[in-house]
């Protein structure tokens, strides 16, 4: 679904990727891993363009994403995204914030849009929160109404970017248990995230990251159980 | 709830039937007789603060201009078939709105001295007055002569023959201001001890304000002609007025109307409690609140819409956009509105035959200027709000105007609500200035009840007053849209 060919990005003259080649299947769950300074932020932010990439390639549904002519508008509805301040729009409503995007880009009426948004809400636990504004919520309620306002737009690619790292920790398993419903869903997933446990529960693969390459990938089982590299171990035995 | 969204087409829709409410012309200074658009006219320009050759007056609670030149005026008019329209301005605006085109002809008591002659060109004299020496009734004694003028402060108007006049006496002060009342507003309140003044109209002042006196001195060569102006090279106009003038010349009728005008111009007696004062002279700023509240009305819209524009063009990565947005904001900034407002009124219509009404000049003046303002007002709301709200809305899918319009700009107004709101006030204070092209705005209005009652504090005190509450009215309102669009904060 997504394939990256030796992906490059530099701010400036710092070299943040130096080459990630990787692929990424449908129905997929992609755990990235690594340090913090080691990319992996980066590399998902590229995913979708959010950063423009200095060097290499990406692919999406077989079309470069990269290219300067290609509409990254109607690429980015494909590919949900997840931020780890949330990032809710503080004017709107939830229901609002949630509706916003299919009523205007992609046609959807805007009973059809409410009666979907609802039934996301009902799926995360948050149906009575429909009508309150995002001051109200707590860290995890505005995590999930974020995530619902990603699926709203029906996207094939969830890109989640250290999803938990603001919560409190009593609200990263609210957080997480939506995330699994999903993964088991079938949907296919990046997740950058430094919750380990949640990674080798629910990751098909693990991609470790650190100086701006991918250092070591594989099974939970192979990255967890097994690291092949000293970089890797080092890393491990610090987090876990 | 109520929203903004739903405010804007209310406003809109408030804003046109304002306009279409509005006379044609959107020009409040024109009286003209009523009559079809085919019908020729002639536009004379005159500064109506001069009794008795030009004065308003309030006939049925509404101002009229009247005096010796209107009539002059009319006669001319009739003589040559034509329905005359008045326009009023202030003095020194005169010979700009003529060059410019605005106006046909100039006959406001104007001396065709050699330096207008090189811009304008002048009928036959119709009138000779002589020059006074106005002083306060106390002091009438100290000036029997012109050399007891020596070194004495002396207030004048503004581009006169007067100030001439004074400029002559050796050592004088001269204070020069915009218009007879503000010259014997001088007088009165002792900031000079005696003026130059056209005899008719000093007679005038004399009559109706008690305190005041003309003083033996005499200026020497104070014969002061006056003649009519035309645009220079319009000879067949010139030929014309001449037949009226000599018409009249004939049968001594400039002077039996100069001595009807004074006659007329005795007349108003101003109440002296102030609020029967201001219910007197209600018509005069019942007119002068509405075209201040349009023009602020419209200024402000404008001037949000322009801003928005140029804070946009201001942060866009494309460079030459952010050097145009720079350079204009800091030019509107920079340079004073009055100068702004002249050059767009007077600047463009003699150099590029750029022709605006002078509302049309006040609005674009006032737009543009609060534009620059609003502009940096909203640079500053956009910069406000977190980068991840952009990153969230384009991650959806959003292209980035559509991601400014409904994401971003929505709450850096909200953000900046106060400082949009103290902007606004700012706009209703300052379209005061467009009095000085002749909108009949409340100021403008205010300076008519000034001349027409001789009365130096009340019509400004209550044009303050007027001022004030408007300007209390609408930070009430923002304050309510604050508080509306705060909805989301409560927790």
């Amino acid at each position: 679904m997504i394939t990256v060919n030796n992906l490059q990005k530099s701010f400036g003259k710092n070299e943040v990727l130096r080459g990630i080649d990787t692929e990424i299947q449908k129905g997929e769950v992609v755990v990235v891993i690594g340090p913090s300074g080691s990319g992996k932020s980066t590399f998902l932010r590229c995913m979708n363009r959010l950063e423009e990439v200095t060097g290499g390639e990406i692919l999406f549904e077989g079309k470069s994403i990269t290219d300067k002519k290609h509409n990254i508008d109607k690429t980015r509805e494909k590919m949900g995204m997840v931020f780890q301040q949330f990032n809710l729009f503080p004017h709107k409503t939830v229901l609002e914030n949630i509706t916003l995007a299919p009523t205007k880009l992609q046609n959807v009426s805007t009973k059809d849009a409410n009666v979907h948004a609802e039934s996301l809400l009902q799926s995360v636990g948050l149906a009575d929160k429909k009508n309150a504004y995002p001051a109200q919520l707590s860290g995890g309620q505005k995590q999930r109404i974020a995530i619902v306002r990603a699926l709203a737009m029906r996207p094939h690619v969830m890109l989640f970017d250290e999803p938990t790292s603001a919560l409190d920790p009593e609200m990263v398993g609210e957080v997480l248990d939506v995330m699994k419903k999903l993964a088991e869903d079938g949907m296919t997933m990046v997740i950058v995230t430094h919750e380990m446990g949640f990674a080798r529960e629910v990751g098909d693969r693990i991609i470790f990251m650190d100086g701006g390459v991918i250092v070591e990938e594989g099974t939970p089982e192979e990255v967890f159980g097994a690291p092949k590299h000293e970089r890797t171990r080092d890393f491990l035995s610090k987090v876990l | 709830m109520l929203k903004v969204k739903r405010l804007i087409p209310m406003l809109m829709a408030l804003l046109i039937l304002m306009l279409a409410l509005y006379p044609g012309h959107g020009q409040a200074s024109t009286q003209s007789a009523s009559g079809t658009s085919e019908e020729k006219t002639i536009k004379v320009g005159l500064s109506p603060d001069f009794a008795p050759y030009e004065f308003l007056m309030t006939v049925d609670g509404k101002s009229k201009v009247v005096g010796s030149d209107v009539m002059i005026a009319e006669e001319i008019a009739k003589d040559m078939g034509v329905t005359l329209v008045i326009e009023q301005m202030s003095f020194d605006s005169l010979i700009p709105a003529l060059q410019s085109g605005r106006i046909d002809m100039i006959i406001s008591g104007m001396t065709p001295t050699d330096e207008r002659r090189q811009n304008v060109d002048f009928s036959d004299l119709y009138y000779t007055s002589r020059q006074v020496i106005l002083t306060r009734a106390a002091d009438v004694d100290k000036y029997k002569t012109m050399d007891a003028l020596d070194g004495e402060q002396i207030g004048v108007q503004t581009g006169s023959i007067q100030e001439e006049i004074a400029n002559g006496i050796p050592n004088a002060q001269v204070t020069a201001v915009k218009t007879i009342s503000d010259v014997v507003s001088l007088l009165t309140s002792d900031r000079v001890n005696a003026a130059v003044f056209e005899g008719p109209v000093a007679e005038s002042q004399v009559k109706n304000r008690p305190g005041l006196a003309i003083a033996e001195a005499v200026p020497e060569d104070s014969d002061t002609p006056m003649a009519i102006a035309v645009q220079k090279g319009n000879t067949e106009l010139v030929n014309e007025i001449n037949v009226t003038l000599e018409r009249l010349r004939a049968t001594d009728a400039v002077d039996g109307f100069i001595q009807q005008a004074n006659e007329l111009s005795s007349g108003d007696t101003a109440p002296s409690n102030i609020f029967s004062f201001f219910w007197k002279y209600r018509g005069f700023y019942a007119d002068g609140v509405q075209y201040t509240l349009l023009l602020s009305a419209l200024g402000v819209l404008f001037g949000f819409i322009i801003g928005l524009i140029v804070a946009i063009a201001r942060l866009s990565g494309v460079k030459i956009l952010k050097w145009i947005a720079v350079a204009y904001i800091e030019v509107l900034r920079g340079t004073p509105m009055l100068v702004q407002l002249l050059i767009i009124h007077f600047g463009l219509a003699s150099a590029f035959d750029i022709k605006f009404t002078v509302l049309q000049s006040g609005i674009l003046t006032l737009s543009l200027n609060s534009s620059a303002y609003l502009a940096e007002i909203f640079r500053a709301g956009i910069q406000n709000v977190d980068k991840g709200q952009m990153e969230a809305a384009r991650s959806l899918g959003m292209p980035r105007g559509m991601a400014l319009r409904t994401i971003i700009i929505p709450q850096a107004i909200k953000g900046v609500l106060p400082a949009i709101g103290n902007e606004f006030v700012v706009i209703i204070k300052e379209s005061s200035i467009v009095s000085f092209i002749g909108v009949a705005d409340l100021m403008f209005q205010a300076n008519a009840v000034r001349t027409l009652t001789y009365s130096g504090l009340y019509p400004l005190v209550i044009a303050a007053g007027i001022y004030l509450v408007m300007t209390l009215i609408l930070s009430q309102l923002l304050n309510l849209l604050e508080r509306r669009l705060s909805a989301g904060d409560n927790r």
